[in-house]
Order: structure tokens, then C-alpha cells, then sequence
């Protein structure tokens, strides 16, 4: 008896939170439906005449916003990126952490350090580099700076150095290969840190706002990130209706990848060694 | 630089033969051997369309030469960092860029396109040379601008006295109706300098901005008791604030709305879809002791990097094209002012068509231009962001106060104007 | 030793990638920045040459124009990581326990809910909330009003503290799944073992959180709050695009105002400066966190 009323109870707080982060996600779909004046000029939540018109707007050949463009590119850098950063940093910390690296400590030093520096610090350098190349506005400088995070290495080298080493040793003793080891014993050990690293590797990608506004100009190379940014600040009117519509289409695509994502990496973050 | 080009090249050759198949080099021919002529600017908005359209035109009117346009929210920063040959600059960034030597004198090409300083209005002119040379094209100019709804007002009001007796009709009707709204961020630097000008001070002091002068501090006080004093405008209206008050519909206690907006044109198109025949618009009333406009203008200006004759002479090509009333028309029809005199004939004998054009132009007789220093912008940043905002949203402030935030904001823009170039 | 490759060859060819990347997208920008902050570089002009450490001179010495723009946004900078950790550990906690305590049934349904909003990007996350807290008429000013919470409309991205209060309350609705996540993860991993202990003892609820679960997952939450710290050091998107910097430059964040020296004033040597000004600031206050947390490790 006592424990259906606990359990009442935490089931209704559960659902009013529900309903708080609910809530902007609802307030932007109706938004979106609503005709320019309304969106100006009405504060309720539904809109009084329900209209496709922003919709239309975003999709028409003449929109200064191409939307779907933005989502490929997103998906382009974030999936190039990620498997990128994925693949060298679990080469580099097995390497760290099972073999003879000359300068193993200054190297893993190094990374610890450049862990806690911010981003701002090489932003600019960075940003003259690939200027130096004639690279900008192309996928190049979106894509290859996330490979230098040195998070992936940490992550994966303490994993490793946590993790017995008999299997693999067993494997060695058996004749295999380093790159078998790595495929047949290591890989399926740190798959979880693996995928939770290459959530947070994805989410940085696709979140990163003030670097591809550094170094994209056209607009039909910009990201999704950085496309809503520069509707926000757009140097004319932007009505809030046609906004909240375009915020829709780049954040479908998202959501979607998010609820098939979250099994796996709901599994990944529960098994994975961040202690 | 060439040092540190070098050490970059090192460390980096190794990423671009990994990793690129190389840029696009020098060459300005496209693929039907057409000369490219590369013209960025910031029409990001719906006046891009109409710039597009001039573009579009140009490029199909003829054969030589092609313009590869780029709208870019940032685009100074883009131009800064990128190769463009054309650009379109604020009236107030002309003199920064100048300084920079980012932008030629292109009095040369006048001549060629066949244009003179006589085809433009003065205030344009005014603008476009600097140190008596030209460098640029004055395509518009923006001022601040009056929205107001017929529902509420019959007849554009012309002086503060106006506004206030406005206000106290709309206040009797309904305590949530304003005659206007006073926005805290967002256009401050016209109202600012609206106010200025209405008032006759100039803020140009040698290459800085001199903000610190009792009069200039009596000026602003305008707002501070429009908000707080004679309250004919809601207190606490945020970015955009006037306009956003505008569209708004009075709801009681939780929405108020005002029947005039001192706005930027470019809002004319939500007005318009909002308000219909009821929008009217109409020069700017007097608040200050004389009439004044003040906004800010589109220059078409060519970096300092062209010294091709062959893109020169596509430049002019476009010039030309572009100054042509047939064409320029296509600027007023997206609700921006051309300053070019052919264009303005056209534009005042279809002014129903081209309403807002044609009020703005009806502003340039006494439109007083933005003082030309060094970074204009960064000078006047400190007063944008805090002052105005301190200002309108301080129910006690006095004079005293305002005037040490003035001698700060002061000393931050001679800080500024020292950073120019010698 | 091993048929093949010697362990030596694969140890360095494995690492190698990653070594390249570092040292072309991170060392070499990072001397780069070092270099450039000891000139007087201007964006337009170029390199007007040598001045030794004459930019951090600059910025330190007070009365200088960036001397106030870095301080100012410093202080507001910290302001944010002061305001920002304590909700965003302690409601991702408080969430966490929710669903801990959540039939399992409902528990994958509610944590998908929690977490959807970080799926979303941090200008989408602005989009919204700017029009949410929009001053006259807003949603949520009217919502407040028509349920009888507030009196009148609040200003809330043109007064402070209203101004951060909404810039919290988005960076919280954004990203505060991720923090969630990471303690669900540790409270799953209490022994169960611990709790039916203490249940023979006729613990209450608060007890066993505070006598068991806390010890326990007490080397994530470090983990959460030092990176937590990092993040809201870095605060740039929402300040930016919600509040744009306002009221009075209140919200102006260090990587706003380091932008605005390089890309407004032109001053690429002096941004650069605080760039590696700002990096040294949060070396240090990691650090510090670190062994903190370390020393508390070691005194258990």
C-alpha cells in the first residue's frame, strides 16, 4: 500500500517534468504553424489560423534558407568526423596503453594538458591556417580539427589500463596479430566507450556553432548549427513563425537519429568506464 | 608574415596533399570564358532577392562578364579574410575601410561607367567621399523611418507634441495602447544619432567620437523621459523592442502594443503583411529643436586587391547597369531608398507602388550623415550596448550619471581611434 | 620476437595518426596563437611587428580598453559557472533519482523525454527560448501571468537577473540530460547489496542517499562538475544568440569578447592574448578541482 502511494507520487513529479521539457518542443511545432502577424502578435500556445505557409517559404527554390542542404552537410561532416576521430583515437590508445610508444609519458602528459584547454585558444591560429591554404568554406576545416581532441585517447587509454590484459595476452601466445588482437579482443571490449565517445565526438560536431561560422562562407556550405544562427541574427526580419519552422525541419532529422541512437548509447554510457 | 607563412606551410603540407585536391587559384575566367567578378555583401534578409535580381540581370544583359554573388550575414568578417572584388559597405564603415586600405578610390570608374557626382542625391554623396576622393557608389540610403496604424492615428504625427497628445488618447482608450516604443538594444545607435542631429551636436571630435557633451547628454535625456517621464512609451522593451511593440496586440496586463514605430525600413514587409492598407509611414517627427534623419546607407565600394583593367572594366559594366533606373528600381521595390536621382524620379512618380522608397527619399533633404571616423562601429559599440540600455531602463538616472557613462564611453572610442593605422 | 612487425613498428604506426592531427590541428595552432600574441597583428593591416609580451600588458593593466573588456567579461564568465554548476549537477542528480525510483516499465520512457533536448543544437535551443522569454506578450510571461504566479510581465532578456536566469534556464533544458545520463549510469552500478544492509537497519530514504548512495557514485559526480565547469567556462552560443551579450554587456562571455578583439576591434594579437590569457585561467581552476577531488580521494 505504502509503496503504490511512494510510487504515485513519483510518477506524477515524473510526468509534470515530462511536461516542462515538452513543453518549448510543443510551443515550437505550433509556432511554426502559425502565419506571420500571428506569431507577432499572439502569445497562445495554438495557433488561431493554422497555415503551411512557412513551410512553403522553406522549401521554395528562392529561400535564402536551404535547409536540407544544411542537414545533408550536417550529416556529411558529423558521420566523416566522427568515424575519423573514432578510428585514430582507439588506435593511438590501445597503442598508449599496450605497447612501446617512445615518449609514452610526454605524449600522455601532453594530452592530459590539452585536455582542459579551451577551444578558444587555437580557434584563431587554426582559422588562419586553412585561411593560409585557400581551405575555407570547403568540408575540410569542418571535418579534420576534431581529430586533434585528445578526449578519445583519455577516455580510451583509462579504459584500457583498467581492463585485464589475459585475453589478449592468451591471443599473442596463440599466434594472432596485432591487428587481430585489436579487431578480435580489443575492439568488443571497448565497444561501449567507443560508442559513448563517439556520441560526444557526433553531439560536438553537430553543436559547434562558432568555429564553422569562422571558416564557411557560402551558404550553401553551411551547417544546420550554424544555419539557424545566422536566421537568428539575420541582418533583416525574420518572422518567428518561419523561424520556429526551419528549427523544426533541422531538428527532425536529429530527433530521429537520437531515438535510434538512445538505446545504444544508453547501453554504452551504463557500461562504459567513466568512473 | 612571410616568416610565419612558411612555418605554417611546413607543418601543414603534409594535411593538403593528404587531404585536398587544391583551391581554386587566381583564375577569374569561368568555365564559358566569361570574367568573373566576385561581389559579396550582407543582404541576408528579403532584400537579398532584389539584389539578386539586379545581379541576375546584369549577368544575363551581356556576355564579358559574370557577377558571382555572396549574401553573408558576417560579411565583413568574410570580406576581411576573404578575395572579393566587390563589396557593399555601410556608410558608416566606408572611412574604417579606407583607413585599412581594403578599398580603392574609384573615381576612375565613374568616368568609366559614365556616372557623376551630380547623378546622386548629395546626402549620398556626402557619404561616398572621403578626403575628397570617391570610394564609393551610394546605392541607398536607410534612415530611420515612421510606421503607424491608421487604426489608431489619422495622420502621421510631426512633433513631440503630437506623440504626447497621441499618447493620451490612446492612454484614455486603453491603458495597455502607446503612441511609441523605446527599444533598449537593437537600432539605439539611429536613435542615438537621430537625436543628435535633431539636436545639432556633432559627436566628431578630431578622429574620435566625443560622446561627452552636456548638450549630447541633455539629448539623450529625450528618451530617458519618454520613457519615464511623459510615458509614452512601455518601459522595459527589449531588442527590437519598437517594432516587436508594434505588431504587437494589447492584451490587458500582459501585452501592450503602440500605434507608432521609429523603425528600420526593412521592416516593412511584416508591417505590411500585418497591417495592410492601415500601415502608414511617414518621415520621422521632430523631437529634437530642428528636423533631422539619420540612418545609414549602402555603398558599393571595390577592394584595394583589383588592378585587373579587364575586371575594372566589368565593374564599370556593372556600375552602369546597376545605375540605371530601370534596374535600381528593383531596390525600391524591395523597400530600400536609392539615392541615385533618376531612380528617385521614377520611384516619386510611382509612389504608391514604392511607398516606403518614396518617404525615405522625402528624409534626405535633412538627412545628416554619420560622423566618419576610424571604426565607427567599435567606437560606438560601449553606447549601443550599455548607455542607451542604462539610459531607458533607469527610472532615476540623472544627468550627472549620464554624463560619467558618456565620458567612459568616450574614453573607450579614443582608445579605439588610436588603433588607426599611421 | 613476433612474426612480422616488431611491437615497436605497430606501436608507432598506430599512433602516428593521431599524433599528425594533434600536431598539425592543435600543437601548431597552439604555437601559432603564442607567436601571434606577442605582435602588434592587426586583422587588416597584417603584422605591424614585434612587441614582446606588450598585449598582456595591455590587458592587465587596469584602465585600458582591454583590460575592461576582458575583466568584464571575465566576471561575467564566472558569474555563469557560479550560477550554472550547482543546477545543473544537482537537478541531473535530482532527475536521475526520479527515474531510479520510477516502475521500470515508465523508467525508458521518461529518460528519453529527459534527454531529447540535447539532441537539439545549442542555436536551435536559442531559437526558441528567445521567443519564449520574449518581454511583451511572450509565452512564458503569459503563462505566468494567466496562472496567477506573476503579477505583471517580467523583462527577461533585457533586465538582469532575469537575463541569466533564462540563459540557465535554456543551457539547463539543453544540456542537462548528458549530466543525468552519466548518474543514472553510476547509480545503477550500486550494489544492491548496500541498500538491503540497510534496510535491515530501518534506514529512511534520505539516509541510505546520503550514508550510501552519495559515497558511492562520488567519483562521477567529480567527473560531472569538473566538466561541467569546463562547459560553462565556454558559455558562447546561447549568451549570444538569446541575450546577444545584454543587458549592458552583462552576458558578454569571455569567447564573445575575445571575438569582438579579433574580429571587430581587428586585434588579432590582442585577442589572441586573451585567448591564451583564458586558457591559463581554466588550467588553473581544473586543476584545482582536480586535486581537490584527488586529496579527497585519498584522504577515504
Amino acid at each position: 500500500m505504502r509503496r503504490k502511494q511512494k510510487n504515485i507520487i513519483v510518477v506524477t513529479l515524473a510526468v509534470l517534468i515530462a511536461v516542462l521539457f515538452l513543453l518549448p518542443l510543443v510551443w515550437m511545432v505550433f509556432t511554426s504553424f502559425k502565419t506571420l502577424s500571428e506569431s507577432m502578435s499572439s502569445s497562445a500556445i495554438l495557433p488561431n489560423v493554422w497555415t503551411l505557409q512557412n513551410y512553403i517559404d522553406i522549401f521554395s527554390p528562392t529561400s535564402d534558407a536551404p535547409i536540407l542542404l544544411w542537414v545533408f552537410n550536417t550529416a556529411v561532416i558529423t558521420i566523416i568526423g566522427t568515424v575519423l576521430v573514432v578510428a585514430i583515437d582507439i588506435l593511438a590508445a590501445y597503442s598508449l596503453a599496450r605497447l612501446q610508444v617512445p615518449g609514452k609519458k610526454i605524449i600522455i602528459g601532453t594530452i592530459i594538458i590539452a585536455l582542459t584547454v579551451p577551444g578558444i585558444v587555437t580557434l584563431f591560429p587554426a582559422f588562419y591556417m586553412f585561411k593560409s591554404f585557400n581551405l575555407l568554406d570547403t568540408f575540410i576545416p569542418l571535418v579534420l580539427p576534431y581529430t586533434a581532441s585528445t578526449m578519445g585517447v583519455f577516455l580510451i587509454y583509462n579504459f584500457l589500463i583498467s581492463f585485464p590484459k589475459d585475453l589478449e595476452e592468451a591471443a599473442y601466445l596463440d599466434g594472432a596479430s596485432q591487428m587481430q588482437i585489436l579487431r578480435h579482443v580489443i575492439f568488443p571490449a571497448i565497444k561501449p566507450v567507443a560508442v559513448t565517445l563517439g556520441v560526444i565526438t557526433f553531439m560536438g560536431i553537430y553543436n559547434d556553432y562558432l568555429w564553422p561560422s569562422l571558416v564557411i562562407n557560402s551558404n550553401e556550405m553551411k551547417t544546420m548549427t550554424l544555419g539557424i544562427a545566422t536566421l537568428i541574427q539575420g541582418s533583416n526580419f525574420v518572422n518567428p513563425a518561419g523561424m520556429m519552422a526551419a528549427t523544426v525541419v533541422a531538428t527532425i532529422p536529429a530527433i530521429v537519429v537520437f531515438l535510434v541512437a538512445n538505446k545504444y548509447f544508453v547501453k554504452s554510457v551504463t557500461n562504459s568506464g567513466i568512473k | 608574415m612571410k616568416s610565419l607563412k612558411w612555418l605554417v606551410l611546413l607543418i601543414a603540407s603534409v594535411l593538403v596533399l593528404g587531404a585536398c585536391s587544391g583551391g581554386n587559384g587566381a583564375s577569374t575566367k569561368s568555365k564559358d570564358g566569361k570574367i568573373q567578378i566576385s561581389f559579396i555583401n550582407g543582404f541576408t534578409g528579403g532584400d537579398g532577392a532584389y539584389m539578386k535580381k539586379i545581379t541576375d540581370g546584369f549577368n544575363a544583359s551581356q556576355d564579358k562578364y559574370e557577377i558571382v554573388e555572396s549574401q553573408e550575414k558576417e560579411h565583413y568578417t568574410k570580406y576581411k579574410s576573404g578575395d572579393y572584388d566587390l563589396v557593399v559597405i555601410h556608410g558608416n564603415n566606408l572611412e574604417t575601410y579606407r583607413l585599412d586600405g581594403m578599398i580603392q578610390d574609384v573615381g576612375s570608374l565613374y568616368e568609366k561607367a559614365g556616372l557623376k557626382e551630380s547623378d546622386f542625391h548629395k546626402a549620398g554623396m556626402d557619404l561616398a567621399k572621403l578626403d575628397g576622393k570617391l570610394y564609393g557608389f551610394p546605392i541607398d540610403i536607410h534612415p530611420l523611418t515612421m510606421f503607424y496604424n491608421k487604426e489608431f492615428v489619422n495622420e502621421a504625427p510631426k512633433t513631440y507634441e503630437d506623440i504626447l497628445k497621441l499618447n493620451q488618447e490612446l492612454q484614455a482608450k486603453n491603458k495597455d495602447l502607446y503612441a511609441l516604443g523605446v527599444p533598449s538594444t537593437g537600432l539605439v545607435e539611429f536613435y542615438m544619432l537621430m537625436i543628435a542631429a535633431q539636436n545639432g551636436v556633432d559627436l566628431k571630435d578630431g578622429n574620435a567620437l566625443n560622446f561627452a557633451q552636456p548638450e549630447f547628454a541633455d539629448a539623450l535625456m529625450t528618451f530617458h523621459d519618454m520613457v519615464w517621464k511623459d510615458k509614452v512609451s512601455p518601459a522595459g522593451l527589449g531588442l527590437d523592442g519598437e517594432f516587436k511593440t508594434f505588431m504587437k496586440e494589447a492584451e490587458s496586463g500582459k501585452a501592450v502594443q503602440s500605434a507608432v514605430a521609429l523603425t528600420g525600413p526593412w521592416f516593412y514587409g511584416a508591417a505590411k503583411e500585418k497591417y495592410g492598407d492601415n500601415l502608414g509611414i511617414a518621415p520621422i517627427p521632430q523631437i529634437g529643436k530642428q528636423p533631422a534623419a539619420y540612418g545609414n546607407a549602402h555603398m558599393l565600394a571595390v577592394s584595394a586587391s583589383v588592378k585587373d583593367e579587364q575586371v575594372k572594366e566589368g565593374i564599370a559594366e556593372f556600375v552602369k547597369y546597376m545605375f540605371t533606373p530601370e534596374n535600381l528600381i528593383n531596390w525600391a521595390d524591395g523597400g530600400q531608398a536609392p539615392v541615385h536621382l533618376k531612380t528617385i524620379e521614377k520611384v516619386t512618380a510611382e509612389q504608391d507602388k514604392y511607398q516606403i522608397a518614396y518617404q525615405n527619399s522625402l528624409q534626405f533633404d535633412s538627412f545628416v550623415a554619420p560622423p566618419q571616423v576610424y571604426q565607427y562601429g567599435e567606437q560606438i559599440r560601449y553606447m549601443n550596448e550599455k548607455v542607451f540600455s542604462k539610459l531607458v531602463t533607469t527610472e532615476k538616472l540623472t544627468k550627472e550619471q549620464l554624463m560619467k557613462e558618456l565620458e567612459s564611453a568616450t574614453k573607450k572610442a579614443q582608445q579605439i581611434a588610436e588603433t588607426e593605422p599611421k | 620476437m613476433h612474426k612480422g612487425t616488431s611491437t615497436k613498428t605497430w606501436a608507432i604506426l598506430m599512433v602516428s595518426p593521431f599524433i599528425l592531427c594533434f600536431i598539425l590541428f592543435w600543437l601548431a595552432p597552439m604555437f601559432l596563437g603564442v607567436w601571434v600574441s606577442l605582435h602588434n597583428w592587426n586583422l587588416s593591416s597584417g603584422n605591424n611587428g614585434f612587441i614582446g609580451l606588450q598585449n598582456y600588458i595591455d590587458i592587465l593593466t587596469p584602465g585600458s580598453l582591454y583590460n575592461e573588456a576582458f575583466m568584464l567579461a571575465l566576471k561575467n564568465t564566472l558569474v555563469f559557472v557560479v550560477i550554472s554548476v550547482p543546477p545543473l549537477v544537482i537537478i541531473a542528480l535530482g532527475l536521475a533519482l526520479i527515474l531510479d525510483h520510477l516502475p521500470a516499465k515508465l523508467k525508458p520512457v521518461f529518460r528519453t523525454i529527459y534527454f531529447v533536448s540535447y539532441s537539439i543544437s545549442v542555436t536551435a535551443v536559442s531559437a526558441i527560448f528567445l521567443w519564449l522569454f520574449n518581454e511583451n506578450g511572450g509565452f512564458i510571461n503569459n503563462l505566468l501571468v494567466s496562472m496567477g504566479i506573476l503579477g505583471k510581465p517580467i523583462n527577461w532578456l533585457s533586465e538582469q537577473p532575469y537575463a541569466w536566469v533564462s540563459v540557465l534556464i535554456a543551457t539547463v533544458w539543453w544540456t542537462i540530460g548528458f549530466n543525468m545520463m552519466l548518474f543514472i549510469n553510476a547509480l545503477d552500478e550500486v550494489d544492491p547489496s548496500l541498500y538491503e544492509a540497510s534496510d535491515l537497519d530501518g534506514a529512511n530514504g534520505f539516509k541510505k542517499f546520503i550514508y550510501i548512495t552519495l559515497p558511492q557514485i562520488k567519483h562521477v559526480a567529480f567527473f560531472i562538475i569538473i566538466m561541467t565547469v569546463i562547459a560553462s567556462f565556454n558559455l558562447y552560443g546561447q549568451s549570444r544568440l538569446i541575450t546577444a551579450g545584454g543587458p549592458e554587456q552583462s552576458t558578454t562571455t569571455l569567447t564573445m569578447s575575445i571575438q569582438n578583439a579579433v574580429f571587430g576591434m581587428n586585434q588579432l594579437g590582442v585577442g589572441s592574448s586573451m585567448a591564451i590569457l583564458m586558457g591559463i585561467i581554466m588550467l588553473l581552476v581544473t586543476a584545482a578541482q582536480y586535486f581537490m577531488s584527488y586529496r579527497k580521494k585519498e584522504v577515504n
